[in-house]
Order: structure tokens, then sequence, then C-alpha cells
């Protein structure tokens, strides 16, 4: 397998394979990062944290999938974080709690692989996805999930650590992995290596 | 007319969560629902008919039937003030 | 390598055994039924509750579900280092809110099964359950594991109940899939447990053929009209398990009982050419259980393959999809070697397992 993109967002700035392409002070990172973009999807705004984070990320990749074929059906989504849909959890239960009104739009982000689904429509792609919930990044984790969804027959994989729950610490790593006969022992390690940088940053 | 299209826009910005946008981005006659405009759907629609009923003191029964009313902020504040 | 699953633990208003449960069944019992007051104004909704697990559900459930598994399973097999264990859940310990809602499972699972490895989380709204099975047989195909546990658990809340109902979801009487007078989903909470081994057992085994998940890239909550994620994920799993349409002798289908949920399964199925094979909804018995939902049906699928009957789809009297679809009206005696198992979820999800009886 091989890795052919990554990026990385954080409230202080936005990064693709390892250039920054943004930097943020502002609360509202993720509003910034969009409107730099210039992309029209008013969906954006309704999103949750987990999904706009995602959904950014995404898009910072959006050369690297350029060349792949049968991404509608082959590219599987890999997802973790820790706290799930947390944030979006307390402000739901808020709304029946304080404001007395439970509310459907929020409801409907409480799980934490909405953001899949957002990624799915986006794209118009039907392949496989899957969200876990772990302590911490695990890039052995993912790579075993990775090297067993190529056994299934995917040829791709685009992987995420999406935890986004409004604080200073939050992070959404995303790397796209694809299939190929090169065996590359030290993926994990390097995985780790890419996301540190990011970190440190 | 205008200040209650005003206020509607903020109310909707509350109400759907939307708190990146301001009153200004939302236009009084562009479709609030589909691809175009805000690209609210069918799970906005129900948050609109909590907005109705607990600013306005109007209630819609049947969700499928307010998908009219809920065009744009123009059809939604013709609708209220037609129940004033 | 071959995966062969055998029962471990289930627990929902119906019993706390394969063999309640069973009786349960075989007599059409629901778990389903009015409980006063529950609604966010105070309505009195239907729901599948279990007694007693007081104000800490989701921990007491735990908790009783995995003493069960250790009464079944040697601590030398649970404790093995080639044991992995796989837990589904939406919502895990909703309570611990604001602190981490997944810390008990660990304790818990740490404290009772003991196992050598770290349990792996799958949260993915209702498909949770047949991915976690899916997975499963991932980690026994590849090696990393020989025997992987695999729980499925929800308890009810609040915050679930008031959520379905804020999206005018759930049905005002017990839940009734398919049928045409269905008004909704009915909530329910439980807990089952399978085992998956890597070598059958002398009696009786059931293998998983296959399996594949897809994804309708339509809309987050809403199913889709053409049901194009759930036909996908049912294609790739027959093709992945080298198993054609007409060896499928059961269906134990989603069923919540949405209008357009049960609707999207009827046109998927038809596309398939699926419609004539007997299908039904553990629904009407369970409700929705959520992350449980795919762990306590095939728990009941093996039930079926084991006592050779299929349990009638209860709730449901006239077909009310626009496809006819051949759901099972009452209990009927008949060999059933493989069954298709199928999940379709929130964030547009679909996933799909078969199952083949080896006696």
């Amino acid at each position: 397998m091989k890795i052919i993109g990554h990026s990385y967002i954080n409230p202080r700035g936005a990064f693709l394979n390892g250039q920054n392409v943004s930097i943020a002070t502002e609360e509202n990172y993720l509003k910034k990062y969009f409107s730099e973009l210039e992309i029209d999807y008013p969906k954006f705004y309704k999103m949750d944290l987990l999904s706009k984070g995602s959904f950014l990320g995404d898009y910072l990749l959006r050369d690297s999938y350029k060349d792949l074929l049968h991404v509608e059906n082959e590219l599987q989504f890999i997802f973790a974080n820790s706290s799930s849909s947390k944030e979006t959890d307390i402000r739901f239960i808020e709304s029946y709690e304080i404001k007395k009104n439970p509310s459907p739009s929020l409801f409907v982000y409480t799980l934490p692989n909405i953001l899949t689904g957002e990624l799915a429509i986006k794209h118009k792609w039907f392949g496989e996805n899957i969200f876990f919930i772990l302590t911490k990044f695990d890039s052995n984790f993912f790579i075993d999930q990775i090297e067993m969804s190529f056994l299934r027959g995917n040829e791709y994989c685009l992987c995420g650590w999406v935890e986004m729950k409004g604080a200073p610490e939050d992070e959404c790593f995303m790397f796209l992995v694809a299939k190929s006969e090169v065996v590359n022992d030290n993926l994990s390690n390097k995985l780790n290596e890419i996301l540190n940088t990011y970190r440190n940053e | 007319m205008s200040e209650l299209k005003e206020q509607l826009k903020s109310q909707i910005i509350e109400q759907l969560n939307l708190e990146d946008l301001t009153p200004a981005d939302i236009k009084n006659d562009s479709p609030l629902f589909g691809d175009e405009g805000l690209g609210l759907d069918s799970i906005d629609a129900l948050e609109f008919i909590v907005l109705l009923d607990s600013f306005y003191g109007i209630k819609i029964e049947d969700p499928a039937a307010a998908r009219e009313i809920f065009h744009s902020v123009d059809s939604m504040a013709d609708f209220i003030e037609s129940k004033k | 390598m071959k995966c062969y699953l055998k029962y471990g633990a289930i627990i929902s208003p119906l019993g706390d055994s394969v063999e309640e449960h069973y009786s349960a069944f075989f007599e059409n019992k629901s778990g389903i039924k009015k409980e006063e007051k529950t609604g966010f104004n105070a309505e009195n909704l239907f729901l599948a509750k279990i007694e007693g697990l007081g104000n800490s559900r989701y921990d007491t459930l735990l908790k009783q579900a995995c003493e069960k598994l250790i009464e079944n399973y040697s601590s030398s097999f649970l404790q093995n280092p080639k044991t992995g264990i796989i837990v589904s859940t939406t919502k895990a310990n909703l309570a611990a809110i604001p602190l981490d809602t997944f810390e008990s499972t660990r304790k818990i699972i740490d404290e009772i099964i003991h196992t050598f490895s770290e349990p792996v989380i799958i949260s993915n709204a209702c498909i949770s359950g047949v991915l976690a099975v899916n997975t499963a047989a991932d980690y026994i195909q590849s090696g990393k594991f020989n025997q992987v546990i695999i729980i499925g658990i929800d308890a009810l809340s609040d915050f679930i109940i008031y959520g379905f109902q804020s999206l005018f979801a759930l049905s005002n009487e017990a839940c009734r899939p398919f049928d045409k007078e269905r008004k909704g989903i009915s909530l329910g909470e439980a807990c089952g447990i399978l085992v998956m081994k890597n070598t059958p057992d002398e009696d009786f085994n059931v293998e998983v053929l296959g399996g594949a998940s897809s994804n309708d890239a339509n809309h987050i909550s809403g199913p889709s009209r053409t049901g194009e994620g759930l036909y996908r994920a049912i294609n790739k799993t027959l093709e992945r398990s080298e198993v054609s349409k007409e060896e499928i002798d059961f269906i134990s289908a989603h069923g919540t009982a949405t209008l357009y949920n049960d609707e999207m399964e009827a046109i998927a199925f038809s596309r398939l050419g699926l419609c004539h094979i007997p299908t039904n909804s553990f629904k009407g018995y369970f409700g929705h259980t959520l992350g449980a939902a795919g762990i306590i049906e095939i728990i009941m699928c093996m039930v079926s393959m084991e006592k050779n009957v299929l349990f009638k789809s209860i709730g449901y009297s006239e077909i009310g999809t626009t496809e006819t679809l051949n759901i099972i009206s009452e209990n009927r005696k008949m060999e059933v070697n493989t069954v298709l198992k199928t999940a379709s979820g929130f964030g547009g999800g679909n996933a799909a397992v078969l199952l083949k009886c080896i006696q």
C-alpha cells in the first residue's frame, strides 16, 4: 500500500502534504478555511464540527483523487476518533433540557459516522464506510483496517482521525491510501511521523 | 414587513444552528431548500415548524404541506402576516 | 480461513437466554409495550424496555450480558491473546456526558471478560452490528485473531427517544414493519453477544460467507428513494460470498417500519430480484435497538437455522410497499440453510452479510 496524500486541520492552520496552506488566529477557523477555498457548498453551514473538519480535509486532498479509477465503488472510508459526536450530543441535550425543543437538525448529527455520509454525498461515492472509537490515534490499527479492506477487494482507503469538539487540541488528520504491489513495512511509523510533524507545526 | 423578514432570518440562523452565516447572507427571495440557496432539506422543514410555533404561535400539522410556505423568507413572511 | 458464529448471550425484554427468546418468538410474543409518560411531552410511547435496569441502564445491561457470556466460555478462551473483541454501539453510556461515554464499556469488559486485547468499538449508526460481524470475519481471515467476541448494545434514554420524536419517526402503536398501516419506529434496548471462531464445533455451526457495506451517497438521515446503497451492499455480498441469489432461503430485513425505510428496502430487494424470498423484520419483537439490532437479529437468524423455523414478522398483515414482498405472516417449519441479513441507517450506510448453516 502507498500513501498518496494527506491533510491536516487544526485551530492554528490547514496543511496539505506537509505544506501549510492557511493560518488561523480567529475562533471560527473552519469558516475561514472554507471561505478561503471559495467552495460553493451551502450545506457546509449546517454541518457539525466533525463533518465540517473532514469536508475541508477532503477538499484539500482533491488533486489526489484526480487520476484514481473506480473510486465511486472501490474507495472505503475508515474514520475514527475518541469522543464520538460529543459536541453535538451536548448541544442536542441543551435543545431539550434548556430550550425545551428537541432539535431534529442537531439530532441527525449525533452520530460520528454522519461525516462519512456527507463525504459520500459530496463525491457521489457508494463505497464501504466504517467509524471506530479509539482512545487515541493508533497508526497500527489503521494499517490493519486498510489491509483488511484491500483483502476484501477495495482499491483505496480514505482514512481520518477527526477529533473535533470545540477545544484547542481539535484536529482532523486525513490520509488517502492506494493498494499497491510495493511492500512498505514502515507505513505505520511513517503515519506517526507525518502526524507528529503536523502536531508540532 | 421588512422588519419581520430580518427577524425571521436571525431566527432561521438560530434555529438551524447556522452560526457561520449572518442575516445578510440570506436573500429574501432565494430558495431556502434544495441545492440552490441555503441547501436546506426535510429535517430543516421540521425545524421551521418548531420555529413558527415557538416564535409566532402558528401550528402546522402536516409537514409535507408546508413546503410552499417555507420556499423563501418572502413566502414565510407572507404566511405569518396572513395569520395575524 | 472460514469463520463460524456461535451464540454468546442475549438480553432483551423477551428474556436473557437464547432458549427464552426461542420460546417467545415461537409464541410470537413482542417485547414492545405501552410505557406511560415516556415522551418529551409526557406522551405514552410504545417501547421495548427491559425491567429492572435502574438508572445506569447501559452499564447494568452490559454487565449482565458479560456475566452471561463468561458462564458459557472458559477464561482460557476469552483471555487468549488470539481472542479479539468488538463492540457495536451508537451511544454507549450517554449518562456519562460530558465525560467519556465509552470509558465504562472498556472498564466493564476488562473487569468481567478480562480480554487480552482492548475492545474495538464501532459506532456507525444502525448498521454497526452487521459491520461488527463483517469486521470480525476480516480479523479472522487476516489471521490476527482466531476468535472474536462481538457485543452489540444500546440502552433506552431520553436522548434517543426525544431525538426520534423530533424527527416524527416514532409510531403511536407497536411498530408494523412493511405493513400498509405502518406509522414508524418503536424504540427498544438490548444486548447481544456473538462469538466467531476459525474452527467449527461438532454440533451446530453458522458460517459467515461474506459481507459488504455501501453508502447511498444521497442524504444523511433520509433513506435513498432508489435503494442504491442497499442494492450495492447486497450485490457485493453475493459476489464476495460466491452465492447465487437462488440459494437464499430467508432474508432478515432491517424493517424499521418508517414509511420511507421499508419502501426503500422493498425497492432494493425488487431491483435484485429477491422479492419472492421469505422475509421478515425482527423489529416487531425487539423494537429498534440501534447498535444492538444487527447482533440480536443475527442471533435470531441462527435460531431460525438451528430450529428450522421461519418466524412471523409481527405487526404485519397487508403489504404496504409499492413492490410486493414475501413477508412471513405465520411461523412456518422450513429448512433454513442460507440467510441474508441486511441493515440500513443514518449517514446513508447500508450493510449486508450472508450466513450459512453447517450441521
